[in-house]
């Protein structure tokens, strides 16, 4: 069956976090999407799911020792309390069987954009696989996944990972050569800056061989989006061809990455999200070539929101560049925008590259993806 | 000139080293040559089919730039909409032109595969490093069935002769917005420009990458006879009639691209794809709905062609 939707320009109408915004550089009017997807959505899509609105957030200063280092008992002692806290289950392997059974096949989508210093941690990679496991899963039902090899290398997952398990990439690099790993019958359709090759498809992965996804982004900084969590991380990282969506200075994030989030099968089969805060980086993102802007929030969320915890994730960004004096991620300035220039914003956290688009967690909640108001999201803290 | 010219229109190697070098020619299966007048003689002995490029005959023809591509420094860096440097829409402007160009390293065969779509009149010298590639590369045109089937354009452009009308064909082409040059408006296609006109004042054609835009726009993507995904840097032209269809695909990348996926206007069937350097290979995820066929190739090298028959 082929379903097609044809998303109306949803931010035609104000939102409400562009009231932060600069109104002389309003974000700029959403394209037309067109939809392409067979796939028809869960009973419970995966976003928002069973936690519509509610955070787990678990820290500890033990997690990350003085050299960097993630401690693998702290770490695990953090996912199965917050496990158990989101699930309200007795056990940890009863909360993990709240969303996987043994017949599933399960893909990881790591971001190892921020590779060397800042990638989602192997050591909580290490402990989903460790769980799966548990679950009743083989090895071979657990697919470490993100769309570059290159980065996947780099950041050396194979080391933590069950023999058997794979990592999968759908592009050996950013080249924008590789299409073949990508399913030509399910794609956003949407020219945003007069681009020929309109079409964003999603991985093969997804759509034929994964039943569920385990989203597990970082907390970073980044120059378009202001911040990549949950909702890039799973968007941008399981499309091709987005980075389209930026050009001189302008994104079209604000609307981009809620909706390729919402496409079918991404949207019901990304079942939780478990956001590594272990560490973070506040200026210079998505990338972390350098520890300059790195720093150590040693937390970890968890819960099946994407929008919640991507909210929560404004604020951590925000507020450590305030606490170190840069512009903050909603600002709008021309004055601050020097585009295209990434040596001067990786030298100056004052500088801006585009106008960045924060707003788009709130245009995902609007989306159906999960619950934008920060009074209306339930955060249960745990200190390990 | 007439795509029935194919065969016959394949670009000739100009040649001007001794025949000392013939081994390497008969190697790469080129028996065919321009050389310097003073050389006719001796690769006529040595067993070539040579004639002489004088330099008068030289300075007449077209030199054309080489195809390729440059990276663009204006785009945010995650963006990269490369710059291509391509000769399509000269072809097609000056069909009975005569050209000539030297290929730098690597570049021969791209070249090459640009005249032999459009069946132009090329002279063509090249490194000798690209001997072997540009043999196997004439051998696969040669080798190709024949398919004389007229030109498919979405849109006419009147052209005055102007450089302007020119740079807006360059990036036409470059859109892989198929055009036919006409010297005055015909009603045939659905779209006609005309720089100059009410419609394409001449004020616009000082940014013809917007003009191009426009033109776009106005035919609109649904309308297009061809569409391509998963590359930026792929040019097609497009031929054929109520039976047949032929897709030439030209790769300015000096990468292999794999699983481009190509959109043509109405039902097909297609064939397989002849991929130089990669061979017949079968298209993959056909799909025919919505007024339209889509299929993809599993790799495209500098050059590849589809053949597609009408759908019952």
């Amino acid at each position: 069956m082929e379903r097609r939707a044809f998303l109306g320009l949803l931010a035609a109408t104000p939102l409400a976090s562009a009231a932060r915004a600069d109104a002389a550089s309003d974000p700029p009017t959403p394209p037309a999407y067109k939809v392409v997807t067979r796939f028809a959505p869960a009973a419970v899509p995966g976003m928002p799911g069973p936690f519509p609105g509610r955070v787990v957030r678990t820290r500890s200063p033990r997690a990350v020792d003085a050299r960097g280092a993630d401690d693998a008992a702290v770490v695990r002692e953090m996912m199965e309390r917050g496990m158990r806290a989101l699930t309200a289950e007795a056990s940890t392997l009863a909360a993990w069987r709240c969303f996987f059974e043994p017949s599933d096949v399960v893909g990881i989508k790591v971001n190892a954009g921020g590779r060397p210093f800042c990638v989602s941690s192997p050591v909580i990679v290490a402990e989903i696989a460790r769980q799966l496991l548990a679950v009743g899963l083989r090895p071979e039902q657990i697919v470490v996944y993100e769309r570059f090899f290159n980065q996947l290398k780099q950041a050396d997952y194979a080391p933590h990972l069950p023999a058997g398990a794979a990592i999968h990439a759908a592009e050996r690099g950013n080249r924008a050569t590789e299409q073949r790993d990508y399913d030509p019958a399910t794609y956003v359709e949407a020219q945003f800056f007069g681009e020929e090759d309109t079409r964003s498809s999603m991985m093969r992965l997804v759509t034929e061989r994964v039943t569920k996804i385990v989203n597990v982004p970082n907390m970073k900084d980044h120059g378009a989006t202001g911040v990549t969590g949950c909702l890039k991380n799973v968007a941008y990282g399981s499309f091709s061809n987005v980075a389209r969506t930026h050009a001189r200075g302008v994104t079209h994030t604000l609307s981009a990455v809620g909706t390729l989030a919402a496409v079918e099968p991404l949207r019901s089969r990304s079942v939780l999200q478990v956001m590594d805060g272990l560490r973070a980086v506040w200026h210079g993102g998505p990338f972390a070539p350098t520890p300059r802007y790195l720093f150590h929030p040693r937390q970890i969320l968890l819960g099946t929101d994407p929008v919640a915890i991507d909210r929560l994730l404004l604020d951590v960004i925000d507020d450590k560049r305030k606490a170190e004096g840069a512009i903050s991620i909603w600002d709008r300035s021309p004055a601050s925008l020097r585009f295209n220039d990434a040596v001067a914003r990786d030298a100056d956290p004052n500088v801006n590259i585009m106008i960045r688009e924060p707003g788009h967690v709130e245009y995902a909640g609007r989306l159906g993806l999960g619950e934008w108001e920060l009074a209306k999201i339930r955060i249960e803290e745990i200190e390990v | 000139m007439s795509l029935a010219l194919l065969v016959a229109a394949l670009p000739v190697l100009y040649w001007d080293q001794p025949t000392t070098t013939a081994e390497d020619l008969r190697r790469a299966g080129i028996e065919t040559l321009r050389v310097p007048k003073e050389r006719v003689a001796e690769w006529g002995r040595a067993g070539f089919a040579a004639s002489p490029l004088t330099s008068e005959e030289r300075a007449l023809r077209v030199t054309l730039k080489p195809p390729g591509i440059a990276a663009r420094g204006d785009l945010a860096s995650a963006t990269r909409r490369p710059w291509i440097d391509a000769n399509g829409w000269r072809y097609l402007r000056q069909p009975d032109g005569r050209y000539f160009e030297t290929s730098p390293r690597g570049v021969a065969v791209l070249a090459a595969a640009e005249a032999f779509v459009h069946a132009a009149d090329l002279v063509l010298a090249i490194e000798a490093s690209d001997l072997e590639v540009l043999g196997q590369a004439l051998g696969f045109f040669r080798a190709l069935p024949e398919a004389p089937l007229p030109g498919i354009a979405d849109l006419v452009v009147v052209d005055d002769g102007s450089f302007a009308t020119g740079e807006l064909m360059n990036l036409l082409a470059r859109r892989n917005l198929l055009f036919r040059p006409a010297a005055r408006a015909t009603p045939e296609p659905p779209l006609v420009v005309e720089l100059g006109s009410r419609a394409y004042p001449k004020s616009e054609a000082g940014n013809p990458d917007a003009l191009a835009l426009k033109v776009r726009a106005q035919l609109s993507d649904e309308r297009r006879s061809l569409r391509l995904f998963g590359s930026e840097v792929v040019l097609a032209r497009l031929a054929g009639d109520a039976g047949r269809l032929r897709v030439h695909l030209l790769n300015y990348g000096g990468r292999d691209v794999e699983g481009l996926r190509v959109r043509v206007r109405g039902s097909w069937t297609p064939g397989a794809a002849h991929v130089l350097q990669h061979g017949r290979l079968a298209v993959e995820a056909v799909l025919v709905q919505d007024g339209a066929t889509e299929f993809s190739l599993p790799v495209l090298g500098p050059y590849a062609v589809v053949d597609l028959v009408a759908a019952p």
